[in-house]
């Protein structure tokens, strides 16, 4: 029978979510492949047309300005759903709950004692010249110990169909409004096939998150507050949906007003003591009084109102220092020194390019590697051995030499991949896994599933939605 | 709540009653073209609604479609419909977590409406009442969803402050744009097109029937736009509906300052005992004025107190 599913061409040598090597249809997906091959691909894009008008009403969008126009984008969303057995979900979380428990140890000691370094683990000057190192945060005792309590991380699939960490994002990733959205079309999308497939539900994240928060400080009906960096900033919605869904104030640095190490917010009712912030801006805008001194998003005097202990923010300034790609590197190291256990989720092979010999091994195969600068993010500045020019190549090569601290070089990855509908065809494209994290004195929650990003363009291994990525909503589905 | 979100509560609702106003002018001054082909009339519009002083010549009625095609979607003029509605959305998008969810979704409607580009092209070829009609619809509905889902809380009385203050000073610029110079045009007294249009564009003229039956003159439309406690887009029905919100403003913040209250309060009482002879005893435009005055000092109370952010 001449149907999509049929038609499917899988991508050479790399794990398939749905179909197996040999194009049979894993078992997970089996009343979905039935589904699919039922239903005219004419319903199949009316149902990508609804998700997108859906997401337009409901404003889940952001404005690109144009000539001082202002258009609203959607970030595109593909419609059949990224199912994962919960028997493997099981293992992804408790390793993204020893990662995180890991890094946090991590962050505590090398912004006290730094018996890791003295221990000799990690090189004292990988550290002291990081530039998301805070000097600030040095001896500062932050509640709970908790420096950690918002984190993403990037999971992908290899083609030995395993999971491997891809990066850690501690700096308050964005994203979770997506998996809410995400989940409350597809319920719409699939009525009938959702509640028989028992996927374990993602609604209550911001409660979650609440709940954590609250636990953060021990007053009984603390104020809780969200600071955004604006109504112009990209991940504006999600701000304002986290806000609305947890029922805290959106707040802007302007709103916020310091009085005796305190913060406060303005508000018609007068002056109101704020006791958590949980900031949607980056360390380098908190305070201008300690970071960048032209910053009008954050409050000045925030960083001496937080080491007095007066306020708490989430996360911690400083975590920067530990997800980033030179650091990850040594996170199984990190593991092992701090819990004294065995990672469960495995690095990628990755290497250190101020390391000469592995520096010559990465470009006599550059044809086969991925070069990042360690300090990027977003997919920006980093070097696709595999579809560079030889120009492009030489040009990367002088700029590698001139600070080869600064990069580090991993072997080229397949990314599994996850069927989408696209030009009327169902056809694979390749997707990550960003699972979210919640560290409150209750200890770690991870929301199940998290958001599948997707690298629409066809080969392509960028699911970084500013470079043309979109997402799905990702199912975990229990066990029988 | 946040100052600044008050502010932002308080324009969403203004820019609300703003458009909904200009709607309703397009509308019947578009109608009543349609009888006397006056189309001059456009001038003083533009002129006090769009900022606009240079008017192109407008003779017939190709001029008059243009006239409303940039009223409505001109992108550079701040003041067109489209550019209305965009910071009514704008504001809207910045205090979702205070309004209902319904009332975004239909002010999300109305905005992705109004910026969708085919929408000026469909205009040429619309009826143009029938194409304000439409708009107006998301106004009703607008409306509608904030009376029956918003929470009667800070928010709600800020929205109110914001439309009702928006609406007396349409109300006084009607008054001032349209009546005042009537005697200028006597001839047109007579012409009962003329009074149906005026009242219609305000929405009146059910009850000015009612009330006057067929007589048209202008101390009944002065009297029914200024003093009449019953006539929804009257001065004084706006005034009292400030005076509700403010004290509850008060009660809901417990704020010591009776400031505000006391000058809508005056306001509200000065209406009260006002006839229309006293108001032609001061003189309209005096009236009017000493109004303007009042609305000011209530518009810096009410910024001085809520919406500061300076502490």
């Amino acid at each position: 029978m001449d149907s999509i599913v049929n038609n499917y061409r899988q991508y050479h040598n790399t794990w398939d979510e749905m179909f197996t090597e040999e194009g049979s249809i894993r078992e997970l997906y089996t009343e979905f492949g039935s589904y699919l091959e039922s239903v005219p691909v004419e319903n199949l894009n009316k149902m990508q047309e609804f998700s997108k008008q859906f997401f337009m009403n409901q404003g889940v969008t952001f404005t690109v300005y144009n000539n001082k126009k202002g258009v609203e984008r959607i970030f595109p969303f593909d419609i059949i759903p990224r199912i994962i057995k919960e028997k493997e979900w099981k293992i992804i979380q408790s390793g993204i709950k020893q990662r995180i428990k890991a890094l946090n140890f991590f962050l505590k000691d090398i912004y006290h004692e730094q018996f890791i370094i003295k221990d000799g683990l990690i090189p004292a000057n990988l550290i002291a010249s990081h530039p998301n190192y805070i000097r600030e945060m040095r001896n500062v005792n932050v509640p709970k110990n908790i420096y950690t309590h918002i984190s993403g991380i990037d999971l992908i699939r290899d083609r030995d169909g395993e999971f491997y960490v891809l990066e850690d994002n501690l700096r308050t990733p964005s994203g979770v409004s997506y998996m809410l959205e995400n989940r409350e079309i597809t319920r719409r999308l699939y009525p009938k096939l959702m509640p028989k497939k028992k996927v374990l539900p993602i609604d209550n994240y911001p409660q979650l998150l609440y709940d954590q928060l609250k636990t953060l400080v021990s007053i009984d009906n603390p104020e809780i507050v969200l600071l955004t960096p604006g109504l112009y900033n990209s991940a504006y919605y999600e701000h304002s949906t986290l806000a609305r869904l947890m029922g805290v104030e959106l707040v802007e640095g302007s709103d916020l007003v310091l009085k005796n190490h305190n913060v406060f917010m303005k508000t018609a009712g007068g002056l109101k003591k704020v006791d958590v912030i949980y900031r949607r801006i980056d360390d380098d805008y908190l305070d201008p009084l300690s970071f960048n001194t032209d910053s009008v998003l954050g409050l000045a005097g925030i960083m001496e109102a937080y080491r007095q202990g007066n306020v708490v923010i989430v996360n911690a300034p400083g975590t920067g220092v530990a997800d980033d790609k030179a650091v990850y590197t040594y996170i199984p190291a990190i593991i092992r020194y701090y819990l004294n256990e065995e990672p469960i989720l495995k690095n990628i092979k990755t290497f250190q390019l101020s390391n000469t010999d592995e520096k010559n091994y990465v470009i006599e195969n550059i044809d086969q590697m991925v070069v990042k600068k360690t300090d990027g993010s977003g997919g920006y500045g980093m070097l696709m051995g595999k579809s560079a020019s030889k120009r492009e190549i030489k040009d990367y090569i002088r700029k590698i030499d001139l600070k080869p601290e600064n990069f580090i070089a991993q072997p080229t990855l397949s990314l599994s991949t996850s069927p989408c509908i696209i030009n009327n065809e169902l056809t694979p494209r390749c997707v990550d896994l960003r699972p979210f994290a919640v560290f409150g004195a209750n200890g770690i929650s991870v929301s199940p599933g998290g958001l599948s990003r997707v690298a629409l363009k066809k080969g392509s291994l960028v699911v970084n939605s500013s470079q043309g990525g979109g997402s799905k909503d990702t199912w975990v589905i229990k066990d029988d | 709540m946040l100052s600044r979100v008050a502010n932002n509560l308080f324009w969403m609702d203004r820019y609300m009653e703003r458009s909904y106003g200009l709607l309703n002018l397009i509308k019947t001054n578009y109608n009543s073209t349609l009888d006397t082909g006056d189309y001059s009339s456009w001038n003083n519009i533009q002129k006090t609604y769009m900022g606009i002083y240079k008017s192109k010549p407008n003779d017939e009625y190709l001029d008059t479609i243009s006239i409303i095609n940039t009223m409505l979607f001109d992108s550079e003029n701040p003041n067109t419909m489209s550019n209305i509605v965009i910071r009514a959305r704008e504001n809207a998008r910045s205090v979702q977590e205070h309004i209902s969810r319904e009332l975004w979704l239909s002010v999300n409607k109305y905005y992705l409406h109004i910026s969708n580009e085919n929408l000026s092209i469909n205009f040429r070829n619309s009826d143009p009442i029938e194409f304000v009609n439409e708009m107006l619809q998301f106004n009703h509905i607008y409306y509608s969803v904030a009376d029956i889902t918003q929470e009667r809380g800070n928010a709600y009385c800020f929205m109110n402050l914001g439309k009702y203050l928006e609406r007396v000073v349409q109300s006084i610029e009607f008054l001032s744009l349209r009546i005042i110079n009537l005697n200028d045009k006597d001839q047109k007294l007579s012409e009962s097109f003329f009074w149906k249009n005026l009242l219609i564009s305000i929405g009146g003229y059910q009850l000015y029937v009612k009330t006057y039956k067929s007589i048209f003159n202008v101390e009944n439309i002065i009297e029914m736009i200024t003093i009449n406690e019953n006539f929804p887009r009257s001065i004084r029905y706006s005034i009292i509906k400030l005076y509700t919100h403010i004290e509850r403003l008060n009660n809901y913040n417990k704020l010591n300052d009776r400031q505000l209250l006391f000058h809508v309060g005056k306001l509200k009482n000065s209406l009260q005992y006002s006839t229309i002879g006293s108001i032609k005893k001061i003189g309209l435009q005096k009236f009017l004025d000493e109004i303007k005055l009042d609305l000011n000092n209530i518009s810096l109370y009410i910024n001085k107190i809520y919406f500061s952010q300076s502490y």
